[in-house]
């Protein structure tokens, strides 16, 4: 399965494919970092806005696939509440891989991760950063690393089959 | 000197992130004046934009979440950025917290602060990532640069130097003086402690979910 989590509320991109996608539906709670997803409902945010669930999602994905703005280098405030929110699809004890700590892995799954930022001024340093986030996501999550795309706009999209 | 004690953490007490700013407070000294800031949801006040606006210096201080920013604080950068005056000269700083042992793994959420600054004009100006904040409420009431914070308080002190010089300087990564398994031994017996307070079972950490 394809999980797609992007900021675009109108998201009309073809996905080939078994696919979710999460994208803005009401407002979104921010994490509060209380941990409840490792420690009170585990694989589960406990905050019930209709967005608790994407660690269960990532924990079924064989794909993860990001459209979202760029801001900084990062993705759009949305998609990091998202991502934020969904620290559950890792278990909360810690292992240490290459030499860094990271989180063990709650699920069997490997989530291949690719990001399609879109923005009109991307800068350079901006484009670096994102693919050091992505592939810093993929580590963390002990997955792997497609790529970074990058797009003007929302509309240069069209063309892209996800 | 006004200066901006900008805390982002999600927590509105208690969290690393402020443990590091009184810190920095007290390597300030009482020559400065302190403006505390407290970004704790994804909206920024107008009173505190202008508040920040009278201010010659920025310290962020947040937890490192998913490799970066945490969402609600990108967030306030975003609509600080649409509020800034550009190219003020004023001078940023950063401290991200992690709760993994390493403090290098804050450098993308600073490299993010860094880009933040060239979108806005305003002058990065040096941050500290900080490995192991998981540890430091347990260690909060320790003496300054004593027991295993002193090398964090060694990199906050120099922050505050380079802070009251209007300096720049590099990036610091640190991380808490105390032996890496033990410390992963200490957080995931706090994981159990957690959870069963919680009302659940140990066992539970690792459910899945169908």
């Amino acid at each position: 399965m394809k999980l797609i989590i992007t900021d675009i509320e109108n998201f009309s991109i073809p996905v080939e494919g078994d696919h979710k996608i999460i994208k803005p539906q009401g407002n979104i709670q921010h994490c509060i970092g209380c941990f409840g997803c490792w420690a009170k409902t585990p694989g589960k945010c406990v905050l019930l806005d209709g967005y608790e669930e994407t660690g269960r999602d990532m924990g079924k994905c064989t794909e993860l696939i990001i459209v979202s703005r760029c801001h900084y280098g990062s993705v759009s405030p949305f998609v990091k509440m998202i991502q934020d929110r969904a620290i559950s699809y890792t278990h909360a004890d810690f292992v240490i891989r290459k030499g860094e700590m990271h989180h063990k892995r709650r699920y069997k799954n490997i989530i291949t991760l690719s990001s399609h930022l879109y923005g009109e001024n991307i800068t350079t340093i901006e484009k670096e950063t994102a693919l050091e986030l992505l592939k810093a996501n993929a580590e963390n999550y002990d997955g792997l690393v497609k790529d970074v795309y990058f797009y003007q706009s929302v509309e240069d999209l069209g063309d892209v089959v996800l | 000197m006004r200066i901006a004690l900008i805390n982002g953490s999600p927590k509105v007490k208690n969290s690393s992130s402020s443990i590091l700013l009184e810190d920095l407070k007290g390597y300030l000294g009482k020559n400065v004046e302190i403006v505390n800031v407290e970004l704790h949801s994804p909206v920024i006040t107008k009173e505190d934009i202008e508040e920040l606006m009278k201010t010659d210096a920025w310290v962020f201080s947040c937890p490192l979440y998913v490799d970066g920013i945490p969402g609600h604080l990108l967030s306030c950068l975003i609509q600080l950025e649409e509020s800034c005056v550009k190219n003020s000269k004023k001078h940023i700083y950063g401290i991200v917290n992690c709760g993994f042992y390493e403090g290098i793994q804050a450098k993308i959420a600073l490299k993010i602060l860094q880009n933040w600054c060239l979108k806005t004009g305003y002058i990065w100006s040096g941050g500290i990532g900080v490995g192991g904040g998981g540890g430091l409420a347990m260690i909060s009431n320790m003496k300054p640069g004593q027991g295993p914070k002193a090398a964090i308080d060694r990199a906050i002190e120099k922050l505050a130097l380079s802070i009251l010089k209007n300096d720049i300087t590099e990036n610091q990564y640190v991380s808490i003086a105390f032996p890496r398994f033990l410390y992963k031994m200490a957080a995931q017996l706090g994981w159990r402690q957690m959870i069963k307070a919680n009302g659940g079972k140990a066992k539970d950490l690792g459910k899945k979910l169908d």
